[in-house]
């Protein structure tokens, strides 16, 4: 289970341009959990995900996985138990490497040795599962797929070592409709078949509404469940 | 002709490191300049005080590497621009490389040991370099200061009449290294510090730290460029503070030289690259400096037109039209294709 509590962030404190992105923020998602964050541009969203990622240090608050505190910032400690897959297509994968060589990056978590490492099975299947035929086209440099193929090969990679919780940011707001609804599918399916907890970002209500099993909205800082009214002070920025 | 070859794969050396940090990394990183005669001074200081020359080489690589280190981490942790970083290095390197041998530059005595007792003898030959560095003003104390060796100075492994001997060494040398750096570029860790070269924060999402691959890369990149220096120097027989000077703008003509030759599709092939690379551009030296007079050139403008060489390969590549270049290279395949039908 990952635990938000009390987080409070504010960009700039005590100069001219501080601004309260996140205030007094506490959030329970189930292990399991398909969590879908909606709200307006500037809202704090990307914020709530930079604090899970270390990013951004909170000004009060903790973050917990499965009961523990999680101290570490170091964004790539963190990384070891959360996957992530951003809006940018190209941001996911390594541009200048195979499909081979991405999954061979993405198929362990920590420093790397002088090793040769191969691709273990299970993600070789997740890649057949994309129904894609990437896995025929495993020398194929990950620069030259289209932006639909670079964010399933990308989630593919972000779940490739088995992370606690995947971190979704728009990841489907650059892509086509047909490209969009493919990766949500499989963004499903990783969530139904692999028991992956999924926190996702996006802007679009029918995926919202059809993807996830949990709706939360940020408005001005603040968490609100989607059956809870809206504030008044925020219904026309909605 | 001998010494254009071994003079481009010393160049070709010293380019590959410059590979790393540019191509691989995509770190442009301007060390280079103070480690190429840090590891000169580091090889021919230890040389002189005795050292074999096979562990002096190897001492000033890894102390070229050390000024690689000492930039990732000022570009990391104190987040100071890397093109900066390189820069500050750079600058320290000329006082440290000065407090290294003493005074301005450290030439290799024409006497060497010929055996463990500390024997020593003439050798025949002289300066490698058939005076490509003559305008360095090489003062006659240190010439006299580096004829009396205090513990006697260790055989170098660069012969002037060793016939094609030096290109053989070089050859092996040069081969080692970029089959060693193909190998490990092809590693776990290689191929992660490639993909680092094209999305930086992507690593960090695979539980890999930026700061490390940065330090480990830089320190590859300027331990081949300290080698390198060190080969410079052995050959030359002579190390000097402002050999590095503008190393780095030739050592990236050399690339891309190389990059016209095997392209850029493959990056790999990128390690053999600056090799020919570095014997196109000493060839082109060469013939500057054999006959440039002629039409007012001088072995000093070398510099301007490596320069410029970079400037219009820039600019030659902003004209470029990536759609064009595939439906020749289609219009190519399918006359291929034809003629073999």
């Amino acid at each position: 289970m990952v635990e938000l509590e009390g987080i409070t962030v504010v960009y700039n404190p005590g100069q001219d341009n501080q601004k309260v992105a996140l205030e007094d923020v506490s959030l329970g998602v189930n292990n399991g959990d398909f969590l879908v964050v909606v709200g307006a541009n500037g809202a704090g969203k990307s914020t709530l995900l930079k604090v899970l990622l270390g990013e951004v240090e909170p000004l009060q608050g903790h973050f917990k996985v499965n009961g523990k505190v999680q101290t570490d910032r170091s964004p790539s400690r963190r990384a070891k138990t959360i996957g992530r897959v951003y809006q940018d297509p190209n941001s996911g994968v390594f541009p200048n490497l195979t499909i081979r060589e991405n999954l061979s990056v993405a198929s362990r978590k920590g420093m790397r040795g002088l090793g040769f490492s191969g691709i273990p099975q299970k993600v070789l299947e997740h890649l057949e599962s994309l129904d894609l035929g990437l896995e025929k086209r495993m020398e194929t440099k990950a620069g030259e797929l289209s932006g639909g193929q670079k964010q399933a090969l990308a989630m593919v990679m972000a779940i490739a070592s088995d992370p606690e919780l995947l971190l979704l940011d728009e990841h489907t707001a650059s892509l086509d409709p047909k490209s969009a609804k493919k990766v949500m599918d499989l963004t499903k399916r990783i969530n139904e078949k692999l028991g992956i907890t999924i926190m996702m970002i996006t802007h679009n209500m029918e995926f919202a509404g059809t993807y996830g099993n949990r709706q939360i909205r940020v408005e001005e800082g603040k968490i609100f469940e989607m059956d809870s009214p809206v504030p008044e002070a925020v219904c026309g920025k909605i | 002709m001998l010494a254009v070859l071994e003079q481009g794969l010393i160049m070709g050396l010293m380019a590959m490191g410059v590979f790393v940090s540019f191509r691989i990394l995509n770190m442009p990183d301007l060390t280079v300049d103070g480690s190429f005669a840090l590891g000169g001074a580091i090889c021919v200081s230890f040389l002189l005080a005795g050292v074999p020359a096979a562990i002096a080489l190897l001492l000033g690589a890894l102390v070229g590497g050390g000024a690689g280190i000492v930039t990732a981490l000022i570009h990391r942790k104190l987040k100071v621009n890397v093109l900066l970083a390189g820069i500050l290095v750079m600058t320290m390197l000329y006082s440290v490389n000065l407090r290294i041998m003493n005074g301005p530059n450290l030439p290799i005595p024409r006497v060497v040991a010929t055996s463990s007792l500390g024997s020593f003898e003439e050798e025949e030959g002289g300066d490698l370099l058939g005076g490509l560095f003559d305008d360095m003003d090489l003062p006659s104390g240190a010439n006299e200061r580096a004829k009396t060796p205090s513990s006697g100075p260790a055989k170098n492994i660069f012969h002037s009449d060793s016939g094609a001997g030096n290109l053989v060494l070089l050859s092996l040398i040069l081969g080692a290294t970029a089959v060693g750096l193909f190998v490990f570029l092809k590693t776990d860790l290689g191929t992660v510090m490639r993909g680092f070269g094209s999305n930086p924060d992507g690593v960090q999402a695979f539980g890999v730290s930026k700061t490390v691959l940065s330090v480990i890369g830089l320190a590859i990149a300027n331990g081949l460029v300290g080698f390198s220096g060190g080969l410079f120097s052995l050959y030359g027989g002579f190390a000097d503070v402002s050999m590095g000077q503008g190393m780095i703008v030739v050592g990236l003509a050399i690339v891309m030289m190389g990059e016209i030759v095997f392209g850029r599709k493959k990056p790999l092939l990128g390690v053999v690259a600056p090799v020919i690379g570095g014997v196109i551009y000493q060839g082109i030296l060469a013939l500057v400096m054999r006959y440039g007079y002629r039409i007012g050139f001088r072995a000093s403008d070398m510099k301007l037109l490596t320069a410029l060489f970079i400037v219009v390969m820039i600019a030659l590549s902003l004209f470029r039209k990536p759609k064009a270049k595939l439906t020749v290279k289609k219009e190519v395949e399918k006359l291929w294709s034809n003629s073999k039908g």
